[in-house]
């Protein structure tokens, strides 16, 4: 590649990466200036003052070391049983032949097409039934078993879909079973699909908005997302710095979890993914 | 391990007592059926479940408020086809739903391909590109507010560069661009990546087989990358679309479906009118239309595959 | 829906035998009941004092197993009561805004209050109208909040103006005069004068300028669209042209905070005086200017209710009642402006509101509640106000016909009214 393309492409990267970076960049950075700074135009890009405070207030105002937990706890429940169930289902319909196998996957996939949005009421009424508003089941069994998991059951689908048919020969051969075939042999080569169902689950979990909002009621219930919305003063207006502070905390660590994973997450897609 | 013991358990019992019932495509079935089983509950408990007690409420007038609940029969699905935002909405929808899987899907793909060059520091700016999903979307919206104001962050990049730019938020158009904007910069990193593992996965050697022929890089792309990534375009455009027809906390934040209705999308309206004007009934017949709609397009892509994705023929 | 609510029952039962799950429903029984009470603040000096009434009550009342306050997002607040209420969860108690007052009112959800209010007869009028039907009382207004305007005098001084105190002393505060004071201000480099919460989309929050004009947004029988009545499109030229000519308030698409020091001027609502505790700049606090109408008051209410679909209705009255007895309304009014004459008064209201000076209080709180129009709410408000907000929106540019698109937004919500 010649000198002038690479600089050219750099160029190019650069320009398009300033609409990703500068909203993260303002949020870490107002979130430690002082209010009247944050309203400042043209936006400051290094705080003048720096002023800590915010980030101190967001433990006094919220019990939100306990939320953190919940949040996490949640997301990595979800996220392994979402990888134990996408994974046996989609298996199951993109290699095992079995009667009635197009129309119950064709069930299956009717989750993918709901908003939450259409299901909140008679979801909400199934589980208060269970005494089970106020507490972190729905979150976690909906998600796993319900219409969050089928886009992981279908990724896995046409991950499985992709293999060589030699695949269960090969186990019978060596005198695996069905279930030993699926285990011993095709679920570890899934691991990189299985990673990106890891990512996709645990962020739609980590930023579920509309189910915790309905279904706790108690501070020290809540999860992150519901969590950002109670950083308001006594009147309801918005303490935007504070605000800004717990949102840098819910997104950094994830960031950084991100940048070193990313190299497994993305090589190993590449290796034996969603190739084409 | 224990599930496959108990499975040869019982297929070896049954076996022993009923002969060759048990052969091996009947075996399969059954770990077949044992191994959908959970995400078939589930699926049966947690969405057709609700979707019919949804389709129950269409037919019912249901004032939460006064605790009434009655049968009104078609009463809600005439008042659908007579409503006068309708129009307005469903042309918000179309605009935003095109737009959106548009942008989207090019952006992905064009990032993706300038990360799978051989350039130092691609990682860099991967994780750059990634980072809009990590980044909670209540904080994103706010963020973004600020940003597309008549005096705020992007005009003032504009304005450095001689643009004077419009009042994003305010005008019809602009709004509906923005929402889209927004939204695509903040999910495009999931399918850039999916896309660039798609590419690495693309032999080296073709790209070289063909530039021997003479294949300049227009027809390279065509003929080699866009068939061999083909299983992930049909995903990512599966859930592009369907993700698209559900955008609202953006809208709700950024415009409240204004000016006027532009930005008023189905599901945008189908929460209004369920949880703010309480009308649960109406808002369950929009829901109906909705999932027919989203039903409809997921349909239609996925009977097209056979026409067009690789490894689907 | 019984019989598939039981279905559905039935097999998530066995979903949770399966993943051998536990949890269930503590068994209502006779004993010791619960109360919920649903808010929307999560202040830990609002909850502390609450929690404080509630165990005083508790101790005389061994029946009532605990109080609970449930904080619910401000933004989503009907949203998810109704939700909760449509799934079967509903509060005992809770809160509720002027805005869906008429909606909670009007369809009977709320139990009748009149007799258990200790000492109603000194509620101001003003402050329980909009929580009344055919003379019964649904709702107790526990938090009437006038609205004033703050003013940076900063500002003020530095474009040379006239201070607040100055127009009210020579009967120039009105209209006319404070737009020109922002006007000023704005041409300065900073913002003239903004009405919180309004944003462009927020327009119940302009009945704080209208007023002034005598006009509404709906008539009083609320059968009749007032958008286009001869003082509505007054009102409204004024706006437009203090926006789009004066420049005396910010255009749509400008955020400009007041508690930042971005604007001369701010409308709010008297509580947010407490945002100012660390405030950098010299403000004052003065009743809304005058209008052609002369003199007018503005309010913004809360409510709280009993939800007759509560088990527990009758001990959730009682609760009530002993929430906002005499002695607790002193209590609460140090964040609540009270709706009791006899907490109504300078002195009263000062030990409370270290920030106001007396005759502050008096001018924008005392008589602001006494006189005060409580903001424009109507049965189905919050489609109303959608629908409006939208045919609103071709007011805030700058060639904008004001007669026009006044018509147009009775031409859409004339029916909605009708019906």
């Amino acid at each position: 590649m010649s000198r002038r393309v690479k600089l050219s492409l750099y160029g190019l990267l650069c320009v398009l990466c300033v609409p990703f970076v500068f909203p993260t960049w303002w949020m870490v950075t107002s979130s430690v200036k002082p209010i009247n700074e944050i309203f400042a135009f043209p936006p400051t890009l290094v705080p003048d003052r720096w002023d800590l405070t915010s980030y101190s207030r967001v433990f006094e105002l919220q019990p939100f070391a306990q939320q953190y937990w919940n949040s996490l706890y949640i997301a990595a429940v979800v996220t392994v049983g979402t990888m134990a169930v996408a994974a046996m289902a989609g298996y199951a319909f993109a290699r095992i032949r079995f009667p009635g196998q197009n129309v119950l996957f064709v069930v299956v996939l009717v989750g993918l097409l709901i908003p939450s949005e259409v299901t909140i009421v008679p979801l909400f009424q199934m589980f208060h039934d269970f005494g089970m508003s106020d507490t972190h089941w729905p979150l976690i069994l909906v998600p796993i078993f319900g219409a969050p998991s089928v886009l992981a059951t279908f990724i896995m689908r046409q991950f499985f879909i992709t293999l060589p048919g030699e695949l269960e020969e090969a186990a019978r051969v060596d005198g695996l079973g069905r279930f030993g075939t699926f285990y011993r042999v095709a679920l570890p080569l899934a691991r990189p699909a299985l990673g990106a169902v890891a990512i996709f689950t645990f962020l739609h979990s980590w930023n579920l908005y509309l189910e915790p909002i309905v279904y706790l009621s108690t501070p020290a219930n809540f999860t992150l997302p519901q969590a950002l919305t109670q950083f308001v003063d006594a009147y309801g207006g918005p303490m935007w710095n504070v605000q800004l502070a717990a949102a840098t905390m819910t997104a950094l660590p994830i960031l950084v979890v991100f940048v070193l994973a990313q190299r497994q997450f993305i090589e190993g897609l590449a290796h034996t993914g969603l190739k084409g | 391990m224990a599930a496959t013991q108990l499975r040869d358990r019982v297929a070896g019992h049954t076996a022993a007592r009923r002969g060759p019932f048990w052969t091996i495509p009947r075996r399969d079935a059954l770990v077949g059926y044992l191994l959908i089983s959970p995400q078939l509950a589930g699926s049966v408990l947690f969405v057709l479940l609700p979707l019919a007690l949804v389709g129950w409420y269409s037919l019912q007038e249901w004032n939460v408020l006064a605790g009434t609940f009655d049968f009104v029969g078609g009463a809600n699905y005439a008042k659908l086809l007579a409503d006068p935002k309708m129009g307005e909405v469903l042309t918000s929808t179309t605009l935003f739903s095109i737009g959106l899987v548009v942008l989207n899907l090019a952006l992905a793909l064009l990032l993706a391909i300038l990360l799978n060059q051989k350039l130092a520091g691609t990682t860099f700016f991967r994780t750059l590109f990634f980072s809009p999903v990590l980044v909670s979307l209540v904080a994103w919206t706010i963020v973004w507010q600020f940003l597309l104001q008549g005096d705020g962050g992007i005009n003032g990049l504009l304005g450095a560069v001689g643009v004077d730019g419009p009042n994003w938020l305010r005008g019809d158009a602009t709004a509906l661009l923005s929402v889209v904007v927004v939204q695509v910069i903040k999910n495009v990193g999931l399918n850039m990546v999916l896309f660039l593992a798609a590419l690495q996965g693309v032999p080296r050697q073709l790209y070289e087989a063909a530039e021997l022929d003479g294949a300049n890089a227009w027809v390279r792309f065509l003929r080699i990358t866009v068939p061999l990534i083909s299983p992930t375009i049909l995903l990512t455009s599966i859930i592009t679309v369907v993700g698209s027809l559900q955008v609202f906390a953006q809208i709700a934040v950024l415009t409240q479906g204004g000016p006027g209705m532009s930005t008023t999308v189905l599901v945008y309206y189908l929460y209004q009118q369920a949880f703010q004007f309480r009308h649960f009934g109406y808002g369950a017949t929009l829901s109906v239309l909705l999932f027919l709609i989203v039903a409809a397009l997921t349909l239609v892509q996925w009977r097209m595959r056979r026409k067009w994705v690789f490894h689907e023929s | 829906m019984k019989a598939l609510g039981k279905l559905a029952a039935v097999s998530l039962t066995t979903l949770l035998a399966v993943t051998a799950c536990g949890g269930g429903e503590t068994p209502v029984a006779q004993g010791p009941q619960p109360l919920r009470m649903t808010i929307w603040t999560s202040n830990e000096a609002h909850l502390k004092l609450f929690n404080e009434i509630a165990d005083e009550y508790r101790k005389a009342h061994p029946n009532v197993g605990s109080i609970t306050f449930d904080t619910i997002p401000f933004e989503n607040y009907t949203t998810t009561i109704t939700t909760q209420i449509a799934g079967g969860k509903a509060p005992d108690l809770a809160w509720i805004l002027e805005s869906s007052a008429p909606d909670f009112v009007g369809s009977g959800a709320l139990a009748p209050l009149n007799s258990k209010i200790e000492n109603a007869a000194e509620l101001v009028p003003s402050t329980t109208k909009l929580w009344q039907r055919d003379g019964e009382l649904y709702a107790y207004p526990f938090s009437t909040s006038p609205f004033g305007m703050f003013v940076n005098t900063d500002l003020v001084k530095a474009a040379k103006q006239k201070f607040p105190q100055e127009l009210i002393k020579a009967g120039q505060w009105d209209w006319e005069h404070v737009s020109k004071v922002n006007a000023a201000v704005a041409k300065d480099g900073k913002q003239g004068m903004t009405i919180l919460d309004f944003d462009y989309k927020g327009w119940d929050n302009l009945a704080t300028v209208w007023g002034g004009w005598g006009a509404k947004a709906y008539s009083d029988d609320g059968k009749s669209c007032q958008f286009n009545s001869p003082e509505m499109v007054e009102a409204m030229t004024f706006l437009h042209t203090s926006i789009f000519k004066d420049k005396a308030m910010p255009g749509p698409g400008t955020v400009a905070d007041f508690f930042a020091g971005d604007s001369a001027m701010v409308i709010a609502q008297i509580s947010r005086a407490a945002m100012l505790k660390e405030g950098t700049f010299d403000w004052d606090l003065v009743p809304l200017p005058s209008g052609p109408k002369g003199k007018y008051a503005v309010i913004g209410q809360a409510g709280i209710g009993v939800l007759k679909k509560s088990p527990n209705a009758e001990l959730a009255t009682d609760f009530l009642t002993f929430f906002t007895n005499p002695a607790n309304s002193a209590k609460l009014a140090a964040y609540f402006p009270p709706a009791r004459s006899s907490l109504l008064t300078a002195d009263t209201m000062a030990k409370t509101n270290p920030l106001l000076k007396p005759d502050q209080l008096q001018q924008v709180v005392i008589d602001g509640i006494e006189t005060g129009v409580v903001k424009p709410s109507h049965t189905g408000q919050a489609e109303l106000a959608q629908t409006i907000r939208a045919a609103l929106d071709p007011l805030w540019t700058a060639d904008a016909d004001v007669k026009t698109v006044l018509d147009g937004v009775c031409a859409k919500i004339q029916p909605m009214l009708g019906a």
